[in-house]
């Protein structure tokens, strides 16, 4: 039993690094030079950047009208379901003090609105909107479709509640005399939205090419007549109805409904004076307590008027100074006391 | 026959498959066993088991379901199925059937590999093991059959060397008397060979005309593991002959210096007693696998809170908003309330929520176990140059157990010791001989040894005999009388065989190694031991041969403690030689030699102080009627039928009286390389080192001294000898007295009492000043372990420094390990080389095996193995203690990385009406686990190191983290819990703040739910592969590559999934189209990402850096000073042999069984032909054997397991 056998020669292990466990390595110490002076720059960097988002956050204007309360009546005439067809009509003068600079962009904003419920996200089907089948309705429950049995385009629940209200700015040049404030509805979405997710079956005649099909039942017309004024705006590619599609993320939101055409009066933006909005009120929202509201803003390059993210900055940025000086207290404390390892 | 000495190894890893849970015949479980000789019609009718063994599991057809079946036991598994289940009901369903199902093939797939592999392994050696040849006798023919087509009732035919092929009952073999040599390495780990014989009857079937005709019918008992045990009949010839275990050669043994010998087939293949007894070991699970499996399921129990919090919250909002808000989405058909509604989101939540315990945690624990267990095996640093062993992780699952151990229970003999006795000094008539002078006449330190003797005067020398001291060889050739009687005594009394292969080419067969020693001494220095018959001792003494008659061998045991032969010279002359323990023999001394005696004790006390193991020589002359008398009083004692042990006893004990001293010899056990430094490396890594021996109390006390585990500075030894109860409870008493007395500052003796009635075990004697060791008794252990003592025993214990148990069994040894496992709740190795080891290797936590040394049993029961005890260092303070390290930072994090991930979700349910939306897109949170975050953790588990490994050796102390469970433990948990569930805040609220305001840089909406899910994933992503930064604290290129990796393929996988080619062929299942490009260039987005980064992480750096500052652990110390080396390092260096001063103890040397000299006296060994030279009076036949079983038989019955029988320690 002495003898070795042959094989065992070649037990013996490979001396390379990664088996040795010697593979050259660096480590990462967390040394009182490299800490401090990393949480000095990010403390620097953070309060910059805070500033500067600040500053350009308050570069921009913003009017936001809660118009549920002051279109009362409609609201409560939307309330019944009967009263589809009775059109209801709002007007919400406000006074614009100071000019609007550049772009003017108007938002509705929606308030307890849950477009981000799991069955609502769900309730969609791609494959219609993307004009290749526009029968296929099968993720759209529960609004597949109709009674009748013929598949609802566009189907689905994100669809069938569209926003549905017309508003239209006016701008009171004097007492007597409004004109009305022009605005894009171009523009408004995604390049990949409007020409991969979005496609109608064909160029042609639309209304041919959703024959056999039926309107979502909160609709008042087919998705071919959605926009009268411009043909090429109607069916899945009809803006307002691209900006209603993607679910909002959280129940108050605000989606794009048309930008400032700068022509005429408004070359520069919109002048100080009196305003009003003329609305439409078709969508009802005091059913579920929700709220909607208007909102004319400006934006600078990182969007709009909204301060938390410059707060959050100069916060972090504050804290994380603080934090490094009460660091370098300690540690100078503690080194006086055992200058022994912590070393740079 | 060449047979890899592997093969029974691999049939025994093997665990047993399902199917052998008793394959039997129609009619039940068996109840005998019939097997008649060459009839194989007859024996065919009881369908036993055929000699062919499977210990694969699965066939090509068999392997999906059943490796499924298996799979499926598992616990985490089933769950993963249930929510594989959940997924498929519509109403609840909340994510993807993908989701689950992916990683739950991917770990299905990645472990039925594994046991593809394994069994195909597993079908290799089966294979080879099955198509061995042997001889079988078919119709009268020895015919070459494969090992597999042997059956029961075959007779085969063994070579010298085969290995067994299965059990058998001897018939006949080569040698007289139907004797046979068997070696039982394979099966019980003894390497000393073992005699079998066939009884009479069959004995005389010598050649196969013979055994063609023999029909002989055996009943025997059914197949068992008892290796020990059978008993059986043969019915031969209207004869019964009754059957014993003597009989029996068990498949996995080797025949040895046997030409043949032939037996017949008793149990085959499975039933076999090696097969039987090849079961699985108890499966051993690491106490971070305990606490992991807790954790688990609190973190299940926070799930289902989480559930149902959420789940209320959905009732509420249903009833509040939700029926409102049906116009916009009515109910779910099958909804018809709020309540129901709430019910369904609770599933969908604990869907949504699982991850918090990811499927993948198991896989990659043992992929990071796996990868530390390669990492040993693959250790140059623990490979065994002269035994071409490398070390072996045989489990991969215990590794960062190893980081953990603080009690080690070692064998001795061949674990700290080589079972290698060296003769190293002696002393002659007053002189002593050994001591090693340099030129200046100083005594020389070990390892500056000058040439040693040249003992080329002498043809028969011994090459690789050494000595070192030239003054003793010169007194032999100036032929001092006394050295010439010294040696003649050591070629003489002894019971050592000489086989002569070639002229002067000597082998000795010594049944221990420390007479192996005496005798190569004797031979080396000109005495040479030639051959013996039963009646004749040949020596060549200075080269001239001398035949001694031997009247008489007064054999060993444990009582006499001394063995000695009367022989008669040429001259006529009749003398005694006998050697012995000091302690006996100084007694029995002629009170003339008083002077030299005392020289002698002098020297004695030398030799015991260094650790060597003694034995006192003295000779007797007899004159010849004294003789004659002597020898036939002897004769009437041996014929006496009542007790006739201690009638010999005390006519030996009448003879071996006024004896004249000659001398003393030292032999030293040598110790294998490096063991009293890794004692002392691991004594100071806070380990505690037990000692559990089968030798003698001598010689193991003497080897806790020259191992340094007892040292003369100890303030006391405590020996427990006590053999009743009440003694050793006194015994333990006074020591634990004695301990509290000189460490007593405050209370009395009696508060232990009360302690020890509370069943926590937390002592003042445990940190009692001074040292102390304890040396415990077999006998007395066995009191001690009993239920009313053993704490007392283990509180007692544990206050010691150094705990040596001797004369323990293997059960005892098992009992000792359970009693710390029990009470100490602390983790424990045991490592040990021979079979007696297995029970202890079997109890403890962690089993490791010396491997290359006598038989492989404890290998194969151990969790790990090497072939040096030194290399249990690195085992535990590199391999272990790096290991826990991997192990504890790995679960941190990954238990961070998952509530970081999930706990977002809950977070969102808020906002989304609890109608289980997810944050992320489904593709995320399939992949998050298994492809964004799982390989830059598996590096860090595998590869990540604090402190490079000269310094864990360097600083012990290091060790001491995993001891105390400091690195992973429920707080840590916690931490690490709190710590992602601050990200999962920040992650969640951060974006929410920014994007509730914000707008596009072009006017467009951010707000929207696909640009929320890509910036919270993404920064997610960016977090947490910092924090694996942070927490990597060893960065090789591999970890580069898979953090960096690991980002890039998050950024390349988002892309691509948004990509337009993608959304045409797939528009439903890709709906996040174009998302990544509009989101991931908006500079609000980035700056999103950067804040909730910086803000999860600062805190991070600020804890650690402040943690450093003020509560710095060793190893951070370590790492920091590792630029400025300073002076600590040498603690350890300091360990040379030192202490030569020794107390008065003494070991004697002799480790063997008695029952040899009978043995040589009856011839019974001897070839026929050497016999016929010897005028040899035949005494009744088999008069030896008989008494040589009943001995056996006895030891082996008494309830002590054979504990007056020297085990191998």
């Amino acid at each position: 039993m002495e003898e070795t056998p042959p094989h065992c020669l070649s037990r013996l292990p490979d001396n390379s690094a990664l088996k040795q466990q010697e593979l050259p390595a660096h480590q990462l110490y967390f040394t009182a030079t490299r800490v401090l002076s990393a949480f000095f720059t990010m403390g620097i960097f953070c309060l910059c950047m805070g500033i500067i988002l600040i500053v350009s956050a308050r570069s921009t204007q913003e009017i936001e009208i809660n118009y549920t309360r002051t279109c009362a009546n409609c609201a409560k005439l939307r309330e019944t379901a009967s009263n589809f067809d009775k059109e209801c009509t709002c007007s919400i003068p406000f006074y614009l003090s100071e000019k609007m600079m550049g772009n003017v962009y108007m938002y509705y904003k929606l308030h307890g609105f849950h477009q981000n419920l799991y069955r609502y996200i769900q309730s969609r089907s791609n494959r219609q909107l993307m004009g290749k089948d526009v029968k296929a309705v099968e993720d759209c429950s529960p609004f597949k479709t109709s009674n009748s049995n013929t598949p609802i385009v566009p189907c689905g629940a994100i669809a069938n509640s569209m926003f549905n209200d017309t508003i239209i700015l006016s701008y009171n040049i004097n007492s007597s005399a409004q004109i009305k404030v022009p605005m894009l509805k171009s523009g408004l979405t995604w390049w990949t939205d409007k020409y991969i997710k979005f496609q109608n079956p064909s160029f042609k005649n639309l209304a041919d090419e959703f024959r056999g099909t039926t309107k979502p039942p909160n609709w008042p017309n087919p998705i071919y007549e959605l926009d009268e004024k411009d043909p090429r705006n109607n069916g899945f590619l009809n803006e307002d109805f691209i900006v209603w599609m993607p679910g909002a993320a959280f129940p108050t939101f605000k989606k794009l409904y048309g930008r400032l055409n700068q022509t005429h009066h408004f070359k520069e933006g919109l002048p100080a004076g009196n305003y009003s909005f003329n609305i439409t009120y078709n969508f009802p929202v005091t059913r579920f307590q929700g709220e909607k509201s208007v909102v004319l803003s400006t934006l600078t390059w990182c969007g709009g008027n909204s301060l938390f993210l410059g707060l959050a900055y100069t916060v972090t940025g504050a804290v994380t100074w603080l934090a490094s000086f009460a660091m370098m207290a300690i540690h100078t404390m503690l080194k006086s006391k055992k200058r022994s390892f912590f070393h740079q | 026959m060449t047979v890899p000495k592997e093969m029974p190894e691999k049939w025994a890893r093997a665990r047993p498959p399902p199917s052998w849970s008793r394959k039997k015949p129609s009619w039940g479980t068996e109840e005998e066993r019939r097997a008649r000789a060459n009839d194989r019609e007859y024996n065919e009718k009881f369908q036993y088991a055929s000699n062919c063994i499977k210990t694969s599991k699965y066939n090509i057809l068999t392997f999906l379901p059943v490796n499924l079946f298996e799979q499926f036991q598992e616990v985490a598994n089933t769950y993963f199925l249930f929510l594989l289940i959940l997924q498929l009901i519509p109403q609840i369903s909340s994510l993807s059937w993908f989701t689950t199902i992916v990683p739950l093939v991917l770990v299905l797939t990645i472990t039925a590999v594994k046991d593809a592999t394994d069994d195909y392994f597993r079908h290799k050696s089966d294979n080879q093991v099955n198509n061995r040849q042997s001889q079988v006798l078919i119709n009268g023919i020895l015919q070459q059959e494969q090992w597999m087509n042997v059956c029961v009732g075959d007779i085969i035919k063994l070579e010298n060397n085969q290995f067994v092929a299965a059990d058998l009952l001897l018939l006949s073999s080569s040698e007289p008397h139907g004797l046979c040599y068997i070696e039982t390495a394979e099966l019980d780990g003894e390497t000393n060979m073992k005699v079998r014989q066939a009884i009479p009857i069959t004995s005389e079937l010598g050649d196969i005309s013979k055994l063609a005709k023999f029909d002989g019918e055996v009943i025997c008992e059914p197949p068992n593991n008892k290796l020990d045990k059978f008993s059986g009949t043969l019915y031969w010839k209207e004869d019964k002959f009754p059957l014993s275990n003597q009989n029996m050669l068990l498949r996995g043994c080797v025949l040895r210096n046997t030409e043949w010998c032939f037996g017949l087939v008793i149990f085959a293949g499975p039933d076999t007693k090696l097969m039987q007894n090849s079961g699985r070991t108890k499966f051993k699970r690491t106490s971070i696998d305990r606490l992991m499996n807790t954790l688990v399921l609190w973190i299940f129990g926070f799930l289902v809170c989480m559930g149902v919090i959420l789940a209320i919250g959905n009732a509420i909002w249903e009833h509040e908003v939700g029926t409102r808000f049906q116009v916009y989405l009515p109910w779910d058909e099958a909804v018809d309330s709020a309540f129901f509604s709430g019910f369904l989101s609770f599933w969908s939540y604990i869907i949504i929520l699982n991850t918090v315990v990811p499927i993948s945690l198991y896989v990659s624990v043992e992929v990071i176990r796996l990868g530390h267990s390669y990492f040993i095996n693959w250790d140059k640093k623990m490979f065994c140059m002269k035994k071409r062993t490398p070390a072996e992780a045989r489990t991969t699952t215990l590794n960062e157990e190893l980081g953990q151990v603080e009690y080690i229970f070692s064998d001795k003999t061949g674990t700290l010791t080589q079972n290698i006795m060296v003769f190293n000094k002696c002393s002659i008539y007053g002189r002593s001989y050994g001591d090693v002078f340099d030129v200046l006449g100083h005594k020389a330190e070990l390892g500056e040894k000058p040439e040693p003797v040249d003992f080329s005067f002498n043809p028969l020398a011994d090459k690789k005999f050494l000595f070192w001291d030239p003054s003793l060889l010169e007194a032999v050739k100036i032929g001092d009388p006394h050295t010439h009687e010294f040696f003649r005594l050591l070629s003489l009394c002894h019971t050592v065989m000489s086989e002569e292969k070639n002229e002067g080419e000597l082998y000795y067969k010594a049944q221990s190694p420390d007479e192996g020693a005496l005798v190569t001494a004797a031979r080396n220095f000109g005495f040479v031991f030639r051959s013996r018959t039963p009646k004749t001792i040949t020596v060549h003494e200075m080269g001239t041969a001398i035949t001694y008659q031997l009247l008489a061998i007064l054999d060993f045991n444990n009582i006499r403690k001394r063995m000695s032969v009367i022989v008669r010279n040429p001259e006529g002359k009749i003398r005694l030689y006998c050697k012995g323990a000091d302690t006996i023999l100084l007694d029995r001394l002629h009170h003339s030699t008083q002077e030299l005696l005392n020289t002698t004790m002098d020297h004695l006390n030398e030799y015991a102080g260094e650790g060597l193991r003694t034995l006192v020589l003295a000779y007797r002359d007899l004159d010849e009627e004294y003789y004659e008398e002597w020898a036939e009083r002897r004769l009437q004692a041996s014929l006496a039928q009542d007790s006739r042990e201690d009638r010999l006893a005390s006519i030996y004990e009448e003879v071996e009286n006024n004896m004249m001293l000659l001398g003393a010899t030292a032999i030293e056990d040598k110790l294998q390389q490096g063991v009293p430094e890794t004692i002392a490396l691991l004594t100071l890594a806070n380990i505690k080192i037990w000692v559990l021996t089968g030798d003698k109390q001598e010689t193991a006390v003497n080897i806790g001294y020259s191992c340094k585990m007892l040292t003369d500075d100890m303030t006391e030894v405590f020996i427990v000898t006590g053999h009743t109860v009440l003694e050793v409870r006194e015994e333990l008493r006074k020591a634990r007295e004695k301990m509290m007395d000189s460490s007593r500052s405050v209370g009395n003796g009696f508060t232990y009492q009360e302690k020890l009635s509370s069943s926590k075990l937390t002592s003042d004697l445990e940190a009692v000043a001074g040292e102390y060791a304890l040396v415990i008794n077999g006998h007395s252990l066995a009191h001690a372990l009993e239920a009313d003592m053993e704490l007392e025993f283990l509180e007692t214990a544990c206050a010691c420094k150094a705990v040596i148990c001797c004369r323990v069994t293997p059960l005892q040894k098992a009992q000792v390990v359970e009693l710390v496992k029990k009470y100490k709740k602390a983790v424990t190795l045991a490592i040990g080389d021979g079979a007696n080891d297995v029970s202890m290797i079997k109890t403890a936590h962690i089993g490791v095996g010396i491997s290359g040394q006598e038989g492989i049993q404890a290998v194969l029961a151990s969790d790990y193995s090497f072939s040096q005890f030194k290399f249990l260092q690195r085992l535990l303070l590199v391999h272990g203690r790096w290991s826990y390290l991997r192990m504890c930072k790995f679960l941190c994090y990954f238990f961070y990385k998952n509530f970081a991930f999930t706990m977002v979700h809950f977070w969102f349910g808020f906002f989304c009406g609890f109608s289980a939306q997810t944050v992320y897109d489904q593709y995320f949170i399939t992949l998050y686990n298994i492809v964004y975050t799982s390989l830059p953790v598996l590096a860090m588990g595998v590869f990540d190191q604090d402190v490079p490994e000269q310094r864990s050796m360097e600083y012990p102390k290091l060790y001491e983290p995993g001891q105390l469970n400091l690195l992973f433990n429920k707080r840590e948990f916690f931490i690490c819990i709190a710590q992602g569930i601050y990200t999962s805040v920040l992650m969640f609220f951060i974006p929410y703040g920014v994007f509730a305001e914000a707008t596009r840089d072009d006017g467009t909406q951010l707000a929207d739910y696909q640009s929320f899910a890509v910036t919270v994933a993404t920064s997610l992503v960016i977090v947490v592969s910092v924090q694996i930064g942070l927490d990597t604290g060893y960065w090789t290129a591999i970890n580069h590559f898979f953090i960096w990796g690991s980002l890039a393929v998050y950024f390349a996988i988002l892309f691509a999934m948004h990509s337009n080619g993608l959304f045409d062929m797939f528009p439903n299942q890709f709906r996040f189209v174009g998302n990544a490009q509009n989101t991931l260039a908006q500079p609000t987005v980035w700056l999103t990402i950067v804040l909730t980064t910086v803000v999860c992480i600062m805190p991070v750096v600020a804890f650690r850096f402040l943690r450093l500052n003020l509560k710095p652990d060793l190893s951070d110390t370590v790492r920091y000073t590792q630029l400025v080396r300073k002076k600590q390092k040498a603690q350890h260096r300091c360990m040379r042999r030192v202490g030569r001063t020794g107390s008065r103890r003494s070991g004697y040397a002799f480790s063997h069984q008695e029952g040899f000299g009978e043995l040589i006296m009856s011839g019974k060994n001897m070839r026929l032909s050497s016999l016929a030279l010897s005028s040899f009076t035949t005494r009744s036949s088999s008069s030896w054997i008989e008494s040589l079983r009943r001995k056996k038989s006895d030891s082996a019955s008494s309830p002590s397991g054979g504990a007056d029988k020297p085990l191998k320690g």
